[in-house]
């Protein structure tokens, strides 16, 4: 795993750096103590509870949700072989969104294009679905990779370590929903969908059984109030 | 006829494709009905005894190579990394294996879900982390051929000296091969190319048998990692041992709790496991158990999810469903060739009856060692708990748990079953099946354990 190391900072003598952190941290302190009292006295709801876990064996979770980042050194024009591969898609990986994991990639390089990270929000564990990327869409996986110095193929059994090799904890990041996966959504569509069908079916039913009327109502009061975000 | 009659019945010589010879026969023969057997477990004092010991078991275990035949009883051994580290293997093999092995079972507790009541600190002793070294599996058909098997492995033990006896435990069920839960199991087996028995019309694939065998190839076209040097890895594969204690009267409790008589309760219970307790599978029979059904291997297996696309038959929840998905549509991207398992479980306690209770379930000892066979063993059995057992995401239930083998907080298991006009959820579904210990284990070929016995290395 790559460390967050600021060689600038090398010949700071001791006493300047605990000057230096004590300025910075008294410097933050009413605005860090609010944010920080602020996430502690939230009542959260479950539905929107991230959390600070360690997505395996790197990167971070909240919630269902977990990040990767990989920073590679790309072959000598690797960067132009990849730019062609997103113009020619529009950016649209077919096969990879298949995978239904996947909230967002974004592949931005870096030094030149000598180099390129690699950024994703995930649902669920990290290594979980390696093995099926090999044997499903292999040649998807290598045609994007392959511009990697040292990549070993999809399925090599070195994949996992290469990956976690160049791959960095986020410093921080933030979900807006944390417990939602990318499947969630579009069940939550298709319900609502199929909601709104179910509503127009009963609206200004006056026949209803005063069980389902009930039920009806129910419902109706846990959706018709707009509410704001609320982290 | 049993599951071993109709494998040696559709068995060809020359089909075969594996080196046969070389292969533990444990590893493609499946238990018989009824089956007995014991697991012992095995400490490695001193490298020197340990490698005797191996050197000595080679002629005690039967390869594959007669694998259908008829044997009263048979024995087979695993390894693991602490194992081959006290058998004085050197760094450059023992680093040749996968990162999940080096590490251990206990090590692997946040991939696996091993949290809470199943944590590693509350495992039973013999799997004390870095504890098993060698773990040895009997299977017979009857406890004469047990006692005969038994006594001869206990020679071998007494033989050496460097090696502790850590513990032994005694399984074994009636001829209607039932789990603690009274389910008929390990019922689903997968069908291995050249193993010389071809998969019959209707049933799925032979698999590549590099999914199983270490060295041959795997469903990707190329082996899969193979430990080294080659006499070490080839023709070995690995093992995944995790004992539950089994809440019998937790079960039976919950599931009256939910229904008005035993016939519903019976029902219940099977849209939970996805089989009647015969081993019918609710896919052919949805309203009722089917005995001769149950019992037929030629039938009991012969089904896909394609005429149950919504799970009105079978919920997608359901602990069968979750675990060999088939042909069922999944929301997420899935090689379900890829996680498939030679299945080798062992129920040990009293069979099941209905009127076991809560109050049962802390004196008596009910449960079985869930052990299973692949190449892939550790991925996959990460991939279960953390996918098909511990989350509902691949069939689009959110967070719902499988409702046998899930880990639940108290009661906040909940479980789907699919229904018209609406689907009905049933909530308050506790851990059922508890953790008390595992490892990662390599069942490693004949040459290998000759190769470790001779200190080939040397």
């Amino acid at each position: 795993m790559a460390k967050r190391e600021d060689p600038r900072l090398e010949d700071e003598s001791t006493f300047d750096e605990v000057s230096r952190r004590v300025q910075e941290v008294a410097g933050d302190a009413p605005h860090l103590a609010r944010i920080a009292i602020e996430a502690m006295v939230r009542n959260h709801n479950p539905d929107l509870k991230g959390t600070a876990d360690s997505a395996g064996r790197v990167g971070l979770r909240s919630g269902k949700v977990a990040e990767l980042t990989v920073v590679a050194r790309l072959k000598p024009g690797g960067a132009e072989r990849l730019q062609r591969i997103f113009d020619l898609t529009n950016g649209n990986m077919d096969g990879a969104q298949r995978v239904s994991t996947l909230h967002d990639m974004r592949f931005v390089f870096l030094d030149d294009n000598t180099r390129v990270l690699f950024a994703t929000a995930y649902d669920g564990d990290w290594d979980a679905y390696i093995n099926d990327f090999a044997t499903k869409i292999p040649e998807l996986m290598d045609f994007l990779f392959q511009n990697a110095e040292g990549w070993p193929g999809i399925d090599s059994p070195e994949v996992k370590d290469f990956i976690a090799a160049r791959q960095i904890d986020a410093a921080a990041w933030f979900v807006a929903n944390p417990q939602v996966t990318v499947v969630d959504v579009r069940r939550m569509q298709r319900t609502e969908h199929a909601l709104d069908d179910f509503l127009d079916a009963m609206s200004g039913r006056r026949d209803l059984d005063p069980h389902t009327a009930e039920a009806l109502k129910t419902l109706t009061d846990a959706i018709s109030q707009p509410e704001g975000v609320d982290y | 006829m049993g599951v071993l009659g109709d494998l040696a019945q559709r068995f060809r010589r020359e089909r075969v494709e594996l080196d046969l010879e070389d292969i533990q026969g444990l590893v493609l023969r499946s238990r018989p009905e009824p089956y007995v057997g014991v697991h012992a477990m095995v400490r490695v004092v001193n490298a020197a005894g340990g490698r005797q010991l191996l050197a000595r078991l080679p002629d005690r275990i039967q390869s594959a190579q007669g694998w259908t035949d008829d044997l009263g009883a048979w024995m087979g051994v695993a390894l693991s990394y602490e194992g081959l580290r006290a058998l004085g293997l050197p760094e450059q093999s023992l680093k040749s294996f996968p990162l999940p092995f080096q590490q251990g079972m206990a090590a692997r507790a946040q991939q696996l879900h091993d949290v809470g009541v199943n944590a590693p600190e509350n495992w039973d002793e013999p799997f004390t982390p870095g504890n098993l070294h060698i773990a040895i599996s009997i299977y017979a058909e009857d406890d004469e051929s047990l006692e005969e098997a038994l006594a001869t492995a206990m020679e071998e033990l007494n033989a050496v000296e460097g090696v502790s006896l850590l513990a032994t435990h005694r399984f074994g069920v009636d001829e209607e091969a039932k789990n603690p839960f009274g389910f008929r199991d390990s019922i689903s087996q997968p069908s291995i190319a050249g193993s010389g028995v071809d998969p019959q019309p209707g049933q799925e694939r032979a698999l590549a048998a590099g999914e199983f065998i270490l060295g041959e190839n795997s469903e990707t076209g190329r082996p899969l990692a193979v430990p080294e040097p080659a006499a070490l890895g080839q023709n070995g594969t690995y093992v995944v041992l995790r004992k539950f204690i089994s809440r019998v009267g937790g079960f039976n409790d919950y599931v009256a709790s939910q229904t008005s008589d035993a016939e519903a309760q019976h029902k219940l219970a099977a849209k939970m496991f996805g089989r009647w307790r015969s081993g019918a599978p609710l896919v052919l029979t949805p309203d009722h158990d089917d005995e001769t059904l149950g019992a037929d291997p030629e039938r009991n297996n012969d089904f896909s999810f394609s005429d149950d696309p919504k799970g009105v038959l079978c919920p997608h929840s359901s602990h069968l469903r979750r675990l060999n998905p088939r042909d069922s549509q999944l929301t997420i991207m899935t090689d379900v060739n890829i996680h498939r398992i030679i299945r080798r479980s062992s129920t040990f306690g009293p069979t099941w009856t209905p009127d076991v209770t809560s109050s049962d379930d802390a004196e008596q000892d009910r449960g079985l060692y869930f052990i299973f066979i692949s190449a892939r063993a550790f991925d996959t059995i990460e991939f279960m708990q953390q996918e098909w057992i511990n989350g509902g995401n691949f069939v689009d239930l959110g967070s719902e748990r499988d409702p046998v083998v899930g880990i639940h907080e108290d009661d906040d298991g909940s479980f789907t079953i699919p229904a018209e006009p609406a689907r009905h959820r049933i909530n308050g579904i506790t851990t059922f099946n508890r953790m008390a210990g595992g490892e990662y284990l390599f069942m490693p070929s004949l040459t290998a354990l000759r190769w470790i016995g001779a200190h080939g290395w040397a």
